[in-house]
């Protein structure tokens, strides 16, 4: 991996962001209207390297790895790219036309959320910050 | 015009999967190439307008004259690509018992048959959750044979890898790309277009320039497609008067067809912006069509997007015939703003937001800022939108 130095910690930062969005009013109420369990699945980056989050029924919860019962959307990727893209720096729209991002599910409620991506990316900085990974920060 | 010092996204992918052709009177030459795509009946793909114009018997007629079998005549699309109309095409392609498609028509006509081609080539009776899996590129394959005549220029439609449906439940347009859903075989024949009435010609005219613009300075900008959308400026600065003037004049006509290709493949590729985000919510929720929107919208998000994309807005100013000799980019972007909403009074484009009673509430208007604010075009826009930029476009354009 050209980022991470193991799936491990791909998986701390991406959850960690997850929780903070989960603190934003603006993204969570956003995240709330896609009401999906949604997984981020890197695991062509080592086994276990996932994040899901549930936003269904008014809910937010995150975590590791595979979650139980059938996401309704996954995003298949690897860690490398999950980090450009929630940096800013790749556009999930392109990726998708491109085949680094694999789509199983609806996605059209997520994709709405593409235009807070810069608002993401501020929250990921700070994330990788406070985790002691700032060397990461993609300028 | 010296060119500007304009930066382009350090890392592009351009394609462009369609042969094009283009002639007066093309359509004579649709059988030998359907039978090289390997295709023996067709299906006709149109909408009843272009059935009472004469323009699909045209197509009808080319097929009727070479060894292809017509299996059928399928009419029902109307203003938008509807998901239920077209789960009732691809029914109706299986019925008839074709094994290609001809599209003729404008973009409602040419996105609905790429989504049913989609659907006989996967084997799907519906394409709703096709259309909320948003990108169908995971193990997509080509599709059967598929050759498109647009009647408008237009969409650019017949070049492009996406297709924006309607979905009428959630009262939202959704964006949906497959990489083989865009027409083998794009053919442009003018006289198809002769007979399309003086105000559809401007807004569909506007709706390609609104491609060029938006094309080339999105996000994705980048060299290959910066070339064609500023050809495709010039094209339209110079044609489109002409054609919306003089309908029957080919010449103009043909450089329109072209010029709707060339926007094609430029946004296509790079994406849009703001124009169309908010366009798109102004179709979905007031049902505005689609290039009338853009023409509303265009000059305002131009202006708004000059302190991001002046550079741009020069080469595209310089495109457009003025001179920019001298002058700050800026400068010369304001100088395009004021251009494009010459060329609109030019061809009679003159509504604004109010005649469609989009209401000057705030409150009111809320649903369609979320809506333009949630479309997947609103990130490749040079500046960033906020929902309070973009309501303010709307209050501009009322």
């Amino acid at each position: 991996m050209e980022f991470w130095k193991d799936s491990q910690e791909a998986v701390t930062a991406i959850k960690k962001m997850w929780e903070e969005i989960g603190n934003d009013a603006e993204l969570r109420a956003a995240a709330g209207k896609v009401n999906q369990l949604i997984v981020f699945d890197y695991t062509e980056s080592g086994p276990g390297c996932a994040v899901w989050v549930d936003c269904r029924n008014g809910g937010f919860t995150v975590g590791a790895g595979i979650p139980e019962g059938n996401p309704d959307l996954t995003m298949s990727l690897s860690a490398d790219d999950a980090h450009r893209s929630w940096s800013d720096k790749l556009n999930p729209v392109m990726a998708i036309t491109r085949k680094k991002i694999r789509v199983k599910g609806s996605a059209t409620g997520l994709l709405k959320l593409v235009p807070k991506l810069k608002k993401v990316a501020v929250i990921y900085r700070q994330v990788l910050t406070d985790l002691g990974m700032a060397d990461k920060i993609m300028k | 015009m010296k060119y500007p010092n304009v930066k382009f996204e350090p890392l592009f992918s351009w394609v462009n999967r369609p042969r094009i052709m283009y002639a007066p009177g093309l359509r004579s030459e649709l059988g030998f190439e359907m039978e090289q795509l390997g295709g023996k009946k067709a299906a006709i793909f149109t909408d009843k307008g272009l059935v009472a114009a004469g323009v699909a018997g045209m197509v009808a007629d080319a097929v009727k004259n070479s060894g292809l079998e017509l299996a059928g005549i399928f009419d029902s699309i109307i203003q938008d690509a509807r998901i239920d109309i077209i789960n009732q095409g691809a029914a109706f392609y299986r019925q008839s018992g074709a094994d290609c498609m001809v599209a003729v028509g404008g973009g409602s006509v040419m996105d609905t048959a790429k989504a049913i081609n989609i659907m006989i080539g996967g084997g799907n009776d519906d394409f709703q959750p096709l259309a909320d899996q948003a990108g169908l590129w995971e193990g997509a394959k080509p599709l059967p044979p598929h050759i498109a005549f647009p009647t408008t220029a237009g969409t650019g439609c017949e070049v492009t890898s996406a297709m924006v449906v309607m979905d009428s439940k959630a009262h939202a347009k959704l964006q949906v790309t497959h990489p083989y859903c865009n027409a083998d075989l794009a053919m442009l024949d003018p006289e198809l277009t002769a007979k399309l009435p003086a105000k559809i010609t401007a807004f569909t005219g506007m709706d390609a320039l609104t491609h060029a613009i938006e094309g080339m300075t999105s996000t994705g900008a980048e060299p290959i497609s910066d070339a064609l959308g500023l050809h495709a400026i010039r094209l339209i600065f110079k044609y489109l008067p002409v054609a919306v003037k003089s309908p029957e004049d080919i010449d103009a006509r043909g450089h329109m067809l072209i010029a709707s290709t060339l926007a094609g493949m430029c946004f296509g590729n790079t994406m849009t912006g703001g124009v169309h985000a908010t366009a798109h919510a102004l179709g979905a929720l007031y049902g505005i069509p689609h290039g009338l929107a853009n023409s509303i919208m265009l000059p305002i998000v131009m202006d708004f997007n000059v302190p991001e994309a002046a550079d741009r807005y020069m080469m595209i100013a310089d495109a457009m015939g003025l001179d920019v000799t001298g002058k700050k980019p800026a400068e010369a972007a304001k100088m395009a703003v004021k251009a494009v909403v010459a060329l609109k009074k030019k061809i009679g484009l003159t509504e604004t937001l109010k005649d469609f009673k989009v209401p000057k509430d705030q409150e009111k208007l809320m649903p369609l800022v979320e809506l333009a604010g949630a479309d997947g075009q609103v990130s490749y826009n040079p500046r960033y939108l906020e929902e309070a930029d973009i309501l303010k476009l709307y209050l501009k354009a009322i």
